[in-house]
C-alpha cells in the first residue's frame, strides 16, 4: 500500500468507524474534518507527480514565450528584468513578479501587449489551478 | 465546554448585577474556534422574593481567533454601543473587560436576543429558509434591515471611529489593502491567480462618493430570527464605513445561496432590488456589485490563507482550520472565472 492509498484507508476510518462513536459535538466535527483532510491529502500525493511534471512543462513553456516576446520588443525595463528572473527560476513567486510588473507598467507597455502576454500567462494558471481543484475539491 | 470557565463567569455577572446567590442556567457554549468563543446563558437571581432572569452572550478572545488581527472585542464593543440608540436591531451591549485576569483574555457581554439563526448550510437551515421564503415575512425583514443598515446615520451614532474613506476610490483602495496585510501575515506561498486578482482590483477600483455602514457579511446564519422577522443583526467582526453595493453584492452574491435561485437563500432577486432601492432611495449598481464580488473572492483567499496558517503554525488545534488549506484553490478558481479566465 502506497503512502496515498494508506491516507484514503485512515480517512475512512476515520469517517466510518471513529467519528460515529466519538461523543461530544466538537469532537465528533473534528474526526470527520480529520477524515476529510487526509482524504484530500491522499489525493494530492496520489497527483503530486504528475502534477509536478505537468507544472513544470507548463512554466518552461511560459517561460520560453515570454522571453521570445521580449526580445527586441522595446519592453519597459521592470518587465524585462521579471521576465528574466522568471525564465531562470520557473517558480510561483518570480511568476508573481511578472504579473505585477505588468499591472505596473501596462501604459508603458501597452494594452494590446499587456492583454496578450497576461493572457499567456492566464492560461497557464488556468491549467495549474484546474490540477489543484482535482484534489480540492 | 470548558467547565472550569462557568463559576468565574458567574463571579464576573454577580459582581456587575451587584447580586448574590446567581446561578447560570441554559449554559451553551457556541461556534468553537472560528472567531471568538460565545457563551450563552442566563443569569438567574433573587432579590426578596422576586426572581430576575436576564439572558447574556458572552465572547471571549480566544487568542488565536480568525480575523483576530482585525477585529478586537473591544471594537466590537463600541460598535454595538453606538449601534443601540439606532433602529437597527442589535444586542445590548453590557460590559467589555481588557482585563486577563477576570477569564484570562478580554471579553464581552450582552444581549441574548430571542430568535434563532439557523446555519444556511445545512440541509435543516436550507429547509427553514425556504419554508420562511414561502411564508413572505422575513425575506422583507431581511431587506428592510439591510436598508435601515444602510441609511443610518453612522457620524450621528459614533461610528466615524472606524475610519471614514475620501470620496473616489479610497473605499476600495482601503479594503484591498486590508484583505493584502491580512495575506501578508498568513505566510502562504505566493499564488499568481491572487497577485493578478489584486492587480484587477486595484486597476479597476470603483469610485464612490455615497458613504454608509456597510456589515461586511450580510446574510442567513449571521442574522438572528425570531416570528419572521430579524430580531438581531450579529456578526460585527467585518464593518466598515463605505460603498453600500459591498453589501448588496454579497446579497447578490452566488456563495451564500446552494442550489436555490433565492438570494441568502430567502429573497426572490426581483424583490430584493424593488424593495432595496424603494427603502434606500439608491439605485444597485451592478457592475459595482461585479467589482466587489471579485473583491470578496480576495477577502476569502485571504481568510482561508489565514485560517490555515492558525493550524500550520500551530497557532489552533482546531482541524477544520487545516481544512480551509483545500478551500484556497477553490477561491483562486473563483478569481480566476471572475477575470475570465
Amino acid at each position: 500500500m502506497n503512502a496515498a492509498d494508506l491516507l484514503q484507508r485512515i480517512a475512512k476510518t476515520l469517517r466510518d468507524d471513529v467519528g460515529p462513536a466519538v461523543d461530544g459535538e466538537y469532537p465528533k466535527t473534528q474526526a470527520f474534518m480529520a477524515a476529510v483532510v487526509l482524504q484530500k491529502l491522499g489525493r494530492e500525493l496520489e497527483f503530486a507527480e504528475a502534477h509536478r511534471a505537468a507544472d513544470a512543462g507548463d512554466l518552461r513553456s511560459l517561460a520560453d514565450d515570454l522571453t521570445r516576446a521580449r526580445v527586441g520588443a522595446g519592453v519597459p525595463r521592470a518587465i524585462d528584468d521579471a521576465i528574466a528572473r522568471f525564465a531562470a527560476v520557473r517558480d510561483a513567486a518570480s511568476l508573481c513578479d511578472v504579473i505585477e510588473a505588468l499591472y505596473e507598467t501596462r501604459d508603458e507597455l501597452g494594452e494590446s501587449r499587456f492583454v496578450a502576454w497576461l493572457g499567456r500567462i492566464r492560461s497557464t494558471l488556468r491549467a495549474q489551478i484546474d490540477r489543484r481543484l482535482e484534489f480540492a475539491k | 465546554m470548558n467547565d472550569a470557565l462557568i463559576p468565574r463567569i458567574r463571579d464576573y455577572v454577580a459582581g456587575r448585577l451587584n447580586a448574590r446567590d446567581v446561578t447560570l442556567e441554559r449554559v451553551d457554549r457556541i461556534a468553537v474556534g472560528w472567531s471568538h468563543e460565545t457563551w450563552l446563558f442566563d443569569a438567574v437571581w433573587r432579590e426578596g422574593s422576586a426572581q430576575h432572569r436576564l439572558g447574556l452572550c458572552l465572547r471571549r478572545d480566544p487568542g488565536n481567533a480568525l480575523l483576530r488581527h482585525l477585529s478586537t472585542l473591544e471594537t466590537q464593543f463600541k460598535v454595538l454601543q453606538c449601534l443601540e440608540p439606532t433602529d437597527l436591531p442589535t444586542p445590548k451591549p453590557y460590559w467589555f473587560e481588557s482585563d486577563a485576569a477576570i477569564l484570562d483574555a478580554p471579553f464581552l457581554v450582552m444581549e441574548k436576543v430571542a430568535g434563532v439563526c439557523p446555519s444556511p448550510w445545512g440541509r435543516d437551515g436550507r429547509a427553514f429558509y425556504a419554508a420562511a421564503a414561502r411564508r413572505g415575512g422575513l425575506p422583507n425583514s431581511f431587506t428592510q434591515t439591510l436598508a435601515t443598515l444602510h441609511t443610518l446615520d453612522w457620524r450621528a451614532a459614533g461610528l466615524d471611529f472606524l475610519g471614514v474613506p475620501m470620496p473616489g476610490k479610497s473605499f476600495a483602495q482601503r479594503e484591498i489593502a486590508k484583505w493584502r496585510e491580512l495575506i501578508a501575515v498568513s505566510d502562504h506561498p505566493p499564488e499568481p491567480i491572487l497577485t493578478d486578482l489584486v492587480g484587477w482590483l486595484e486597476a479597476n477600483a470603483p469610485s464612490t462618493d455615497r458613504v454608509c455602514l456597510v456589515h461586511g457579511a450580510y446574510r442567513t446564519g449571521n442574522l438572528l430570527i425570531h416570528d419572521d422577522r430579524i430580531s438581531a443583526v450579529l456578526d460585527w467582526e467585518l464593518q466598515v464605513l463605505g460603498d453600500p453595493m459591498y453589501d448588496v453584492a454579497y446579497v447578490l452574491s452566488d456563495l451564500n445561496r446552494e442550489g436555490t435561485p433565492l438570494l441568502s437563500n430567502l429573497v426572490e432577486r426581483d424583490a430584493f432590488f424593488r424593495d432595496y432601492e424603494a427603502a434606500t432611495g439608491f439605485t444597485i449598481d451592478e457592475n459595482a456589485c461585479r467589482y466587489y464580488n471579485a473583491l470578496y473572492a480576495m477577502r476569502s483567499v485571504a481568510f482561508w490563507m489565514s485560517a490555515s496558517g492558525l493550524y500550520a503554525t500551530g497557532r489552533s488545534n482546531d482541524i477544520r482550520l487545516a481544512r480551509t488549506a483545500y478551500s484556497v484553490p477553490d477561491v483562486l478558481d473563483r478569481a480566476a472565472k471572475e477575470l475570465g479566465y
